[in-house]
């Protein structure tokens, strides 16, 4: 009885509910995410064991699904019986009810439902989209897809939608396939369709609408049906975005070459560069490109746009290795289209058709927006307008640029090189902070990194290397071929 | 834990495996024991294969798969059959009853001793999120092949 009456206390301590007798054993419960040890008796049921799981999981029980050696185990199963002993490892899957049934399903009740609703308010119409909705979503643009999507992410276990939604989103960026992928769900494609709700979902945004304000600019290109339709087209079709970017690319160069162009972009840029980049900067943080910076995400991640190798990182030390294929790949591209004259109160000036088209073929341009992509918010339709005039700004901020475009023009390297340089200006304008502080850096600080780098590779004449940095716009390898040339070696 | 190059008796082996499957070594997306604790031969085992989930968006989201793993009397020596229970729709797997065509799966066809089942399942599920895979459409989940 003594005896009795201690297991029943040693038992309760362990929280089981029954009285049962036996040895206690610790079992570790493993989830692809997370692992936890569990002590429970050794005769006890899968189903006992899935309450403390439950528990200490924080999941439902019949979200619970356990593996031993191979094998589910069943509620009505012991443990015993699946041989599983103090010390030993049992997986666990969370699924949740999404989950079960197949995601095209879901996916067509949700598209369903955003078709009726066209005009609800965004989050609730995302949130109809995924079949939870946290209580304080932000109606994100991509929330419909997060949701979507993430219901792959749902069964990490991770209760937080944002997270899932930022991650989902990250991985969406970086990967086209799944872009395509996603793009390819009816879903999606009957959101995108809809420029009102488009609109609303990007209004929605409080960042969104606090850079509206200070913008109204932003608002005229929002509310600008034509336009709306356009990115979306855009969105949806990563290859017909490429063509933009090629479009805009090539407009943008002929910017330079227009006469009283240059000035009307430096007019655009001073009056809507220090707005748009406070604006921006709270949009995506304070610097987050800084941040941004340190992690080198080249290397290994297919680029954005499937025909390009991975890019060097522009955020971080430039290390410009591939200029000379992006180079190459924009300027056979260049080609003449109307270049419209930017006007302010046109901001995109140029029509976003066709604007800065080599810029965005190139290495930064992608991996800037890689990384901006890695920031959840707004991502895709804000990328044409903040872009588009960063690209301006970045041009009417460097007179040099201007002249070493059309002089050098004939070179691949020249173009390649202004667009190396108008890339990292842009750059350090975001990553120094903005707000009118681009175009006030000096040289040296500019090319901080490419000038240790140089002196990295052993040019130990700082003062040549910033005059080969500052001829070649901050572009490493011409700027190295520029020293070696000068030596007589 | 590696197996050595050297050739270990078979059963060893198999032991070897069966604790390492008790254990939960590896990442916690596959699991394997024998399909009968009772199998003295350690002929038949059963695994499982968590389906790639938050990776990337695939198809095998979140999903089990169930399989079957036969290590024949030459096992480590020749490679073990491997069969699907749960319906997938992938290269290499047979549509209509599950098995894996040992000369698709690379490592299969070039078995080394050293594997194990461990890695195979590992391979498995690897395969299920490269890209020519992670676009196939899955069938309905809790499918399972008839035979």
């Amino acid at each position: 009885m003594a005896d009795q009456g201690a297991a029943d206390p040693g038992n309760n301590n362990n929280n089981k509910p029954e009285a049962s007798e036996g040895t206690i054993i610790k079992v570790t419960v493993k989830t692809p995410k997370d692992k936890e040890e569990i002590a429970i008796a050794e005769d006890a049921s899968v189903t006992q064991f899935k309450e403390e799981i439950s528990r200490r999981f924080k999941a439902k029980q019949d979200q619970l699904v356990l593996i031993f050696a191979g094998k589910i185990l069943k509620d009505g199963d012991s443990l015993s019986q699946h041989g599983i002993k103090d010390g030993l490892t049992v997986h666990l899957v969370i699924k949740t009810a999404q989950n079960t049934s197949a995601s095209s399903s879901t996916s067509t009740q949700a598209g369903n439902t955003s078709a009726s609703s066209p005009d609800t308010n965004p989050s609730s119409t995302a949130g109809s989209t995924g079949t939870t909705a946290p209580p304080t979503q932000t109606p994100n643009i991509l929330t419909g897809f997060g949701d979507l999507a993430g219901l792959a992410g749902l069964g990490m276990g991770s209760a937080n939608f944002m997270e899932l939604q930022q991650q989902m989103q990250r991985q969406l960026m970086s990967n086209p396939e799944m872009l395509s992928q996603i793009m390819e769900n009816p879903l999606v494609q009957n959101m995108m369709s809809n420029p009102d709700l488009m609109r609303q979902m990007i209004m929605a945004n409080p960042q969104m609408q606090q850079l509206m304000e200070r913008n109204p600019e932003i608002s005229h290109m929002l509310n600008n049906p034509e336009l709306m339709r356009q990115t979306m087209e855009l969105a949806r079709n990563p290859a017909m975005m490429q063509e933009m970017m090629r479009n805009q690319d090539r407009a943008l160069s002929n910017l330079e070459s227009i006469p009283g162009g240059y000035n009307a972009l430096r007019r655009m840029y001073t009056d809507i560069q220090e707005p748009m980049f406070s604006a921006a900067r709270e949009q995506f943080g304070s610097n987050p490109f800084s941040a941004l910076g340190g992690t080198s995400e080249s290397g290994a991640q297919p680029s954005r746009t499937e025909n390009r190798e991975p890019l060097p990182n522009p955020w971080g030390p430039p290390n410009s290795s591939n200029p000379s294929e992006s180079g190459g790949a924009t300027t056979g591209s260049t080609s003449t289209s109307g270049g419209t004259t930017p006007s302010v109160s046109n901001p995109l000036g140029i029509n976003p058709g066709s604007l800065g088209n080599g810029m965005f073929n190139s290495p930064g341009m992608q991996s800037l927006l890689q990384q901006i992509s890695e920031n959840p918010q707004l991502m895709q339709n804000m990328l044409s307008a903040p872009y588009m005039r960063s690209m301006m700004q970045s041009l009417a901020q460097n007179p040099e640029l201007a002249s070493q475009n059309p002089a050098s023009s004939p070179s691949s390297a020249g173009t390649n090189t202004a667009q190396q340089q108008l890339m990292q200006q842009m750059l350090q304008m975001f990553a120094g902070g903005g707000g009118g502080g681009g175009s006030t850096q000096t040289p040296e600080v500019r090319f901080q990194s490419q000038l240790d780098q140089l002196s990295a590779m052993g040019f130990i004449n700082r003062e040549a290397n910033l005059q080969a940095l500052i001829a070649t716009g901050g572009d490493i390898n011409a700027a190295i071929e520029r020293l070696l040339g000068s030596q007589p070696s | 834990m590696a197996f050595s190059s050297f050739k270990v008796p078979r059963n060893f082996r198999l032991l070897e495996e069966l604790e390492e499957g008790q254990k939960g070594e590896g990442d916690g997306t596959v699991s394997w024991g024998l399909e009968d604790d009772e199998d003295m031969t350690l002929t038949r085992w059963t695994g499982m294969i968590i389906g790639p989930a938050r990776v990337s968006r695939t198809n095998y989201e979140n999903r089990i798969y169930s399989l079957k793993v036969e290590c024949g009397s030459r096992y480590p020596e020749a490679a073990p059959t491997v069969r699907f229970v749960t319906k997938i729709n992938m290269n290499g797997i047979n549509n209509s009853n599950g098995t894996v065509d040992s000369r698709s799966i690379p490592i299969l066809a070039k078995w080394q001793n050293s594997y194990s089942i461990k890695i195979v399942l590992q391979e498995l599920r690897r395969l299920m999120m490269s890209k020519e895979n992670m676009k196939l459409p899955q069938p309905p989940e809790g499918q399972t092949y008839s035979t």
